[in-house]
């Protein structure tokens, strides 16, 4: 047996990493540094979710691995010439390997959740790129998975998704809960995103000149210009991610005991106080009043908004009406 | 050899292979590794066989023919991930959906899903595709050396990974369960059937071994959980012929089996927005008259009802039944007496 397999490797206090995912992660970045040549250690270590300490690592770990007879050709031979990662010889592994049925069928669980005309022909896709012999597995798993019902229609989330892909700008004709009416509205739509159990469009609106977020179930519908825009920047996603109302005061509501008990279930709900009889005083940041009132009354009458006092109000006041109406 | 090294080192063996490989072959390449007695060197053979396919690494055996003895082999087709041939859109449904499950915080096969991100971006470029990485990489990062107190898996991401795993190995769980309703604490063995979201929450589907039947259970409220871990890929269940997660999934809170079935009537005044009518869900029956729309509904969880149109605010109502009209308008008036 060769040397290399024997031998000690460069020395250096071993991480705690779970070898499985040591494994999943060198089957990818073995092939992801053959077809980018030297890139920076820092890059592929970002890129992989490890530190470049466990990245320098895990290049160790493939210094020893071949195939027999384990001559020195028949070695994985990557090597880091002035922090930057080179692959001299990648014994086949020069593409990854192809989806297990765990994470094929978890994406398909995200593709069905969203939606969209491309949905059948993107699951049956993923389902082609498992193993023959795991498609079995991937239909039954798929099947024990559900992330929710589309949000929209196919045919406006199919269109919004091919404006995402070419960068082209949208007009929609959306409802605003606040106005209670519909408008049109131009956006260059930058990407989709589920907040509170709701999906949402994320783009530039132009006529109010500043990214905004859109509830996917109040576009009627949507039609696409032939205006192209530029990929918004990385930060510029990420500060719309935040929401509008995200600066503002977080909304303050008291529960009763069963409300404390189910509010512990719903998304985004901080309890910042507990009584000794099963109340709380929780906390909703990034929400609006609106939202607020309506979240207090579906906990049927063990619920209210306390503060900041413009929520309060609007409860109050949303309450009598609903009283005179019912 | 350390048993990951064995395993790449035989991926790459049979990858290489013009022909398939016959086991004496392999136990004389890898003679440190499949020694000791046949039966035992066979057993360890055929674990390493699991765990490379679990990679998505089929090893397969083939039979003696014509042109070939018999033994194992990687087909490159059925190892290299294929290129998916799709339109740009799909690609951009593909990206978008899987960087919105991740930036969730949590969902089922989390860590799993950020690795399908990566491997995708060999199979198809697209717009989406480097939000897609950063997504994938952040969740790959959660669990790495000392993470920062705030930057882990949250509790509830780290549940569902583990009942993951458990549903896909259908291994039996224990579970300590806080009903809502009664808040009561109760202990139970569940087995995992499968996963859904609802409301932006995360549901357990299974068989409730203390109940005899098959029971929804909030992740919120589960206190405590213990996965068997004997025997870790025999399953331990079989699920029950016919079930069906999307009828659990679907369910809407008045659907639930409290009380005999009833039919109700809400009214929707004018203008009603898009997500109050599609609210109702599938199932109820839309009607457009004069000043809005009429919905018809069969109900089994009156309260759920009250509770449900009260949250879609002062112009949702319960027409009939009189008794759910009356509870609804009792708890405003509570409301009322209180805000005044």
């Amino acid at each position: 047996m060769s040397e290399r397999k024997q031998g000690p490797r460069r020395a250096r206090p071993a991480s705690k990493v779970d070898p499985r995912e040591r494994l999943r992660r060198v089957l990818f970045l073995v092939p992801y540094a053959v077809r980018h040549p030297g890139i920076p250690v820092q890059d592929l270590a970002r890129k992989c979710g490890v530190s470049e300490k466990v990245l320098l690592e895990d290049l160790d770990f493939l210094l020893g691995v071949g195939c027999p007879p384990f001559a020195p050709d028949d070695f994985l031979d990557l090597y880091v010439d002035g922090d930057r990662v080179h692959v001299a010889l990648h014994q086949s592994f020069s593409r990854p390997p192809r989806f297990t049925e765990s994470e094929a069928a978890a994406l398909a669980a995200a593709v069905r959740a969203l939606g969209g005309e491309g949905r059948d022909r993107a699951i049956r896709a993923l389902r082609d790129a498992v193993p023959r012999d795991r498609r079995k597995r991937f239909d039954e798993l798929s099947g024990r998975i559900y992330a929710g019902s589309p949000p929209a229609r196919d045919s406006v989330l199919g269109r919004l998704q091919r404006a995402i892909a070419e960068r082209r700008e949208v007009a929609i004709r959306y409802y605003t809960a606040t106005r209670d009416a519909e408008g049109e509205r131009v956006v260059r739509p930058w990407t989709l995103a589920q907040r509170f159990g709701h999906w949402y469009l994320y783009g530039y609106d132009l006529a109010r000149g500043k990214p905004l977020p859109f509830r996917l179930d109040r576009i009627r519908d949507c039609s696409l210009s032939d205006a192209r825009f530029e990929a918004p920047a990385a930060a510029q996603l990420d500060r719309a991610r935040l929401f509008s109302e995200s600066s503002a005061a977080p909304i303050q509501i008291r529960l009763g005991p069963r409300a404390a008990a189910w509010a512990k279930a719903r998304p985004g709900v901080v309890f910042v106080e507990r009584g000794t009889d099963g109340t709380a005083i929780v906390e909703v940041a990034g929400a609006n009043e609106d939202w607020a009132t309506r979240f207090a009354l579906s906990f049927g009458g063990e619920a209210e908004v306390l503060g900041p006092e413009a929520a309060r109000r609007h409860f109050v006041h949303a309450v009598e009406r609903a009283l005179a109406r019912w | 050899m350390q048993k990951a090294e064995r395993l790449l080192d035989l991926a790459a063996f049979l990858l290489r292979a013009a022909e398939p490989i016959s086991w004496r072959e392999i136990r004389e390449q890898f003679r440190e590794d499949y020694g000791g007695s046949e039966e035992a060197a066979v057993r360890k053979f055929e674990r390493d066989k699991a765990e490379l396919l679990e990679l998505g690494i089929p090893v397969r055996w083939v039979s003696q023919d014509d042109d070939h003895a018999g033994g194992y082999t990687i087909d490159r087709d059925d190892f290299y991930l294929p290129n998916l041939d799709l339109p740009p859109e799909d690609l951009a449904l593909l990206y978008v959906a899987g960087s919105a499950a991740l930036a969730q915080g949590a969902f089922p096969y989390a860590r799993d899903l950020a690795h399908a991100l990566n491997k995708l971006s060999f199979a198809a470029r697209a717009p989406g595709a480097s939000e897609g990485a950063g997504m994938a990489a952040h969740t790959l990062s959660r669990g790495e050396e000392a993470p920062s107190a705030g930057d882990g898996a949250s509790p509830l991401a780290a549940r569902l990974e583990e009942l993951s795993a458990a549903v896909m190995t259908r291994k039996r769980i224990h579970v300590a369960y806080e009903g809502a309703e009664r808040g009561a604490r109760t202990e139970r063995d569940v087995d995992p059937y499968g996963l859904y979201q609802s409301g932006g929450a995360w549901f357990l589907v299974g068989l409730c071994h203390l109940r005899g039947a098959i029971r929804t259970f909030h992740l919120g409220r589960i206190v405590e959980l213990t996965v068997n871990s004997a025997m870790p890929r025999s399953p331990d269940f079989a699920l029950a012929p016919g079930f069906d997660l999307g009828e659990f999934a679907t369910r809407e809170v008045w659907e639930y089996e409290i009380h005999a079935p009833r039919r109700c009537t809400v009214k929707l005044d004018s203008p009603v927005s898009p997500e109050a009518r599609a609210s109702f869900g599938p199932r109820a029956v839309l009607t457009e008259e004069e000043g809005g729309v009429r919905v018809e509904l069969k109900v089994t969880n009156g309260e759920g009802l009250v509770r449900h149109v009260l949250s879609l605010g002062e112009r949702a109502r319960i027409v009939s039944p009189v008794t759910l009209r009356n509870r609804g308008r009792a708890i405003l008036s509570g409301l009322a007496k209180r805000g005044s």
